[in-house]
C-alpha cells in the first residue's frame, strides 16, 4: 500500500467515524453555538467602529472550538489502542498525518461555515460580497489550524493535563493564521480587496506546518 | 568533551563576576539622563538582556536539531539549557520594559511589535518548557520538545510580520542606544551591560547543561526522581 492510498485511508476511517458518532462535530457545533449566542446578547449593537472586531472573534471562537474538536481527533485513537496500529501502517508516516490533518481539516471546515453563519444570524455579519475572500481565508487559516493542531495532539496526548497543555501549545503558533485570516475576513466584510502578501504568508505558514510535521511524524509517532 | 564545557563554565562565572562589579560601578556613576532621569538606567539592564535570551532560543532550536538527528542526550541537555536560561533573560526584558515604559510612555504596555513579539515568544518558549515537563521527561518528551523547538523558530518570521500586519506600532526606539549619538558615560555601562549579562549567560547555560547531565546520571542509576 503506498503512502498516498493510506492517508486516504486514514481520513477515510475519521470521516466514517465523525459521521457515524457524531461526537466531536455536535460537540463543536454546540459549543460555537452556544459561544455567539453568548456574544450576541453581552455585546452591545455593533457600530462602525466596533464592527471589525467580529472577524476576530468569530476567528478565536474558531480555535476554541477547533482545540475541543482536535482533543477528541486523537483520544478515540489512544482509547482503543488504534494509535499502536496506525504506527504499523507500512509507510512514512507522514502519510498518516496528511490524513490524520485532512480530517481536522473537514470538520473545521464544517465548523467555520456553521459559526459563519451563526454570526451572520446572531451579529449581522453581512458575507455577500465578501464571500470569495472570506472562503479563502477560511481556508487557508483552516489548513494552518488543522495542520498546528493534528501536529500539537499528537504531541499534547500522551501527557499528563493534556488538556490544559493543548491549549499552551498552539496558542502561540497560531498567532500568525489568527491574526492574518480575521484580518483578511475584516478587510473583506470592509469591501477591500485583501492584499495578495496576506495571502502568500498565510499560504507559506500553512505550507512551513505541513512540512515539519510530516517531516518529524515518525519521531512523533514513534514514542 | 561535556566535562570541557563544565570547566570553561567555571571560567565564564568567574570573568562574569568580575564584569558585574565594574557594570554596578558604571551604571550608579552614569549621569542620570536629561529627561527622563533616573528611570533610563533601566536600559543598562534591559538591552543587555536581548542578545543572551535569542541566543538561548537559538541554541534550543540548533540543540533540538541535533536530537533529532543524532538522539544524543547532550544535543537535548542544550536546548533545555538554552531554553530555560533564555526565559530567564526573555522574563527579565518583559518585566523591566513596562517598569521603564510607565515612567516614559504613561503606559505600562502597548501594542507594539517589539513588546507583542517578545512576549510571544515567552509564551512560545514557557511551553516548550510545559511540554518537558508534563511529559514525562522521557525520551517522548524530549523528541517532542526538538519538534517543538524547531516549530517555534520557524513561527517567529511570521509572527513578526503578522504583528506588523495588525498594526504594532513603532514606539519602541529602534536603536535603544541612540547608536553613536550616546555620550561615553553611557555608552560603557551599557556596553559592560551587553559584555557582561553575555558571560552570565554563558555561565548560567554551562551549569545548566551540567545539572541535567547530573539528573540523567541519577535517573540511569535506578533514582526514583521520574516518580514524582
Amino acid at each position: 500500500m503506498t503512502g498516498p492510498r493510506i492517508a486516504l485511508a486514514v481520513l477515510w476511517k475519521d470521516i466514517r467515524l465523525d459521521l457515524r458518532t457524531r461526537d466531536r462535530l455536535g460537540h463543536m457545533a454546540v459549543f460555537s453555538a452556544l459561544v455567539v449566542v453568548l456574544l450576541s446578547i453581552a455585546l452591545p449593537t455593533p457600530t462602525a467602529e466596533t464592527r471589525p472586531w467580529l472577524p476576530v472573534l468569530l476567528w478565536v471562537v474558531l480555535l476554541f472550538a477547533s482545540l475541543l474538536g482536535l482533543t477528541r481527533s486523537l483520544q478515540t485513537e489512544t482509547e482503543e489502542g488504534a494509535l499502536a496500529v496506525l504506527t504499523l501502517a507500512p509507510c512514512d508516516r507522514g502519510w498518516v498525518f496528511l490524513g490524520k490533518g485532512a480530517a481536522n481539516l473537514i470538520a473545521l471546515l464544517g465548523i467555520e461555515v456553521w459559526t459563519a453563519g451563526l454570526f451572520s444570524v446572531f451579529l449581522g455579519l453581512a458575507w455577500g460580497p465578501a464571500l470569495p475572500e472570506a472562503i479563502w481565508a477560511g481556508l487557508l487559516g483552516g489548513v494552518g489550524l488543522a495542520a498546528l493542531g493534528t501536529m500539537l495532539t499528537t504531541m499534547a496526548t500522551s501527557a499528563r493535563f493534556r488538556e490544559f497543555l493543548l491549549p499552551v501549545l498552539l496558542f502561540p503558533l497560531a498567532l500568525p493564521v489568527l491574526v492574518i485570516a480575521s484580518r483578511a475576513t475584516a478587510e473583506a466584510l470592509d469591501g477591500r480587496s485583501v492584499p495578495g502578501l496576506w495571502w502568500g504568508a498565510l499560504a507559506l505558514y500553512d505550507w512551513v506546518f505541513v512540512v515539519i510535521p510530516y517531516l518529524t511524524f515518525d519521531y512523533l509517532l514513534e514514542d | 568533551m561535556e566535562k570541557r564545557i563544565v570547566r570553561v563554565g567555571h571560567w565564564f562565572g568567574a570573568l562574569a563576576l568580575l564584569g558585574l562589579g565594574l557594570w554596578t560601578v558604571l551604571v550608579i556613576s552614569a549621569p542620570p539622563e536629561r529627561i527622563q532621569g533616573v528611570v533610563q538606567k533601566i536600559l543598562y539592564v534591559h538591552v543587555p538582556c536581548v542578545p543572551p535570551a535569542y541566543l538561548g532560543f537559538i541554541l534550543t532550536a540548533i540543540g533540538g536539531l541535533g536530537y533529532l538527528r543524532t538522539r544524543r542526550a547532550a544535543w537535548d541537555r542544550l536546548a533545555l539549557a538554552g531554553a530555560e536560561v533564555g526565559i530567564v533573560f526573555c522574563t527579565l526584558i518583559v518585566v523591566s520594559g513596562p517598569i521603564w515604559a510607565k515612567a516614559v510612555w504613561g503606559h505600562w504596555w502597548v501594542w507594539d511589535l517589539r513588546l507583542t513579539m517578545t512576549l510571544v515568544l515567552w509564551f512560545l518558549y514557557v511551553a516548550y518548557l510545559f511540554i518537558r515537563a508534563l511529559a514525562f521527561g522521557s525520551d517522548t518528551a524530549r523528541t517532542f520538545a526538538a519538534v517543538y523547538g524547531i516549530a517555534g523558530t520557524a513561527v517567529i518570521p511570521f509572527v513578526h510580520y503578522a504583528v506588523r500586519l495588525a498594526g504594532g506600532s513603532a514606539m519602541h526606539p529602534s536603536t535603544p542606544a541612540s547608536g553613536g549619538t550616546l555620550p561615553a558615560s553611557m555608552a560603557y555601562p551599557l556596553l559592560a551591560g551587553l559584555g557582561t549579562f553575555l558571560l552570565v549567560f554563558l555561565y548560567l547555560l554551562t551549569r545548566r547543561f551540567e545539572v541535567a547531565g547530573l539528573e540523567s546520571r541519577l535517573l540511569e542509576a535506578g533514582g526514583s526522581s521520574e516518580d514524582h
